[in-house]
């Protein structure tokens, strides 16, 4: 694969991604291994790249105090050890069962962000004791309705678990995961669509620098194939958040869903066809 | 306009040096200084040798020992363009591993919520332990 179309397919890979919201490794990997990089080494190198995109969204999310940190970093000790697990798995896995099961998780959230966008937020009626002890609440100032919302997290004794799960599938594909995260920050904890976005962000950071830190004692790291992806990516997820925040059109988001079905459906026909 | 308003009340409650705000620039200056090495990097080979083609590939090591192999390297021959980039790399993976090392300090001195100060710590072991792994 040349220089040029491995920058060019990164920064597009970036700018999808954040359009969509679905981040810039679900466009990645296909990508790349559609020009014909092996998927392990397509996983590896997507990542690294995963930290530089969530570090970077992060930090301006964290400062407009909009993440919980609570809820992050008690997540993130689930979620650290999946990736953990979920990167030895693909380092001996076959690699048709990697297509299939990277087709299968990009359908499931293609699925979660269609939902996301109809129902809206209800708070936590009853906040179970586990939940109250670890000091699951927060509020955030939202700028759409000009007014300070307070919120309670619950049921933490089942959202642990589950983010070992999601943890799993970022390891195993080099993904951030992000829609798995928000389903269970939105269904299982009730926190409010903007907090459950950008407290999974400040969680696929760490979960990323588990995975990495797998692939990288495997040599399958290599920085000189890594720098353009990584800078491709962070300049196309730049150039997209920058569009979304004056896009309210739906029709542009819509069009970067309909580009993730059909990757996934693509993913799942070459795991299955072998190609 | 609201955000000013907002903003004035936070600091006049006196706690506009919180997490929020280590946490947020350890992130924005470990992504940006990684970035910078990274376009450096690409970018000397580049005028140097005409291409971005590096003959080159790391063989299995843990993180450490990527970060003193490339110390070593760049304190016994000059800084080449590869080494660059590495520590381009290197600096991307410590700024997640920073975070949470702030976390547990700010958790533990500043507030002195034991709970977190665990949960934060054990994230940290469990870091340290995979960047140790080979």
């Amino acid at each position: 694969m040349s220089f040029e179309l491995l920058i060019l397919t990164s920064i597009v890979a970036g700018f999808v991604g954040s359009m969509s919201g679905m981040g810039g490794g679900v466009i990645l990997i296909p990508a790349l291994t559609f020009f014909g990089m092996d998927i392990k080494h397509a996983i590896a190198v997507s990542i690294v790249s995963v930290i530089a995109t969530s570090s970077g969204s992060a930090s301006a999310y964290v400062r407009d105090r909009i993440t919980n940190l609570k809820v992050g970093m008690f997540l993130e000790m689930f979620t650290i050890i999946g990736a953990w697990a979920g990167a030895a798995i693909t380092l001996v896995s076959a690699r048709r069962p990697l297509f299939i099961l990277f087709g299968i998780v990009l359908l499931i959230s293609w699925a979660a962000l269609f939902r996301q966008r109809r129902e809206s937020w209800r708070p936590v009626a009853h906040q179970d004791r586990f939940s109250q002890w670890l000091e699951l609440e927060g509020s955030y100032y939202d700028q759409s309705i000009g007014q300070t919302l307070q919120y309670r997290g619950a049921r933490a004794y089942i959202g642990g678990p589950l983010m070992f799960g999601a943890g799993l599938i970022a390891g195993l594909l080099g993904i951030g995961a992000g829609a798995l995260k928000v389903l269970i920050h939105d269904l299982i904890m009730g926190l409010p669509p903007k907090v459950s976005t950008t407290t999974s962000n400040l969680i696929i950071g760490v979960t990323a620098l588990a995975g990495t830190s797998v692939y990288l004692a495997a040599g399958m790291i290599d920085p000189g194939l890594a720098a353009p992806i990584i800078l491709g990516v962070v300049l196309g997820a730049t150039i997209g958040t920058r569009l979304l925040v004056r896009m309210t059109n739906q029709t542009v988001r819509r069009f970067f869903l309909m580009v993730l079905f059909v990757l996934g459906v693509e993913m799942m026909v070459r795991g299955i066809l072998g190609s | 306009m609201q955000e000013p308003t907002h903003r004035l009340q936070e600091e006049k409650r006196g706690d506009h040096f919180d997490m929020e705000t280590l946490v947020g620039y350890i992130l924005l200056a470990g992504v940006l200084t990684s970035v910078a090495l990274l376009a450096i990097g690409l970018i000397w080979h580049w005028t140097r040798w005409g291409n971005v083609q590096f003959e080159h590939s790391i063989v299995g090591m843990n993180f450490f020992e990527f970060i003193l192999s490339t110390l070593r390297q760049t304190a016994s021959h000059a800084v080449r363009p590869r080494l660059i980039l590495n520590m381009g790399i290197g600096v991307l993976m410590l700024t997640p591993f920073l975070r949470v090392l702030a976390s547990v300090f700010y958790f533990a001195l500043a507030k002195r919520n034991w709970k977190y100060t665990f949960f934060t710590g054990f994230v940290f072991c469990v870091l340290t332990y995979s960047l140790f792994l080979r």
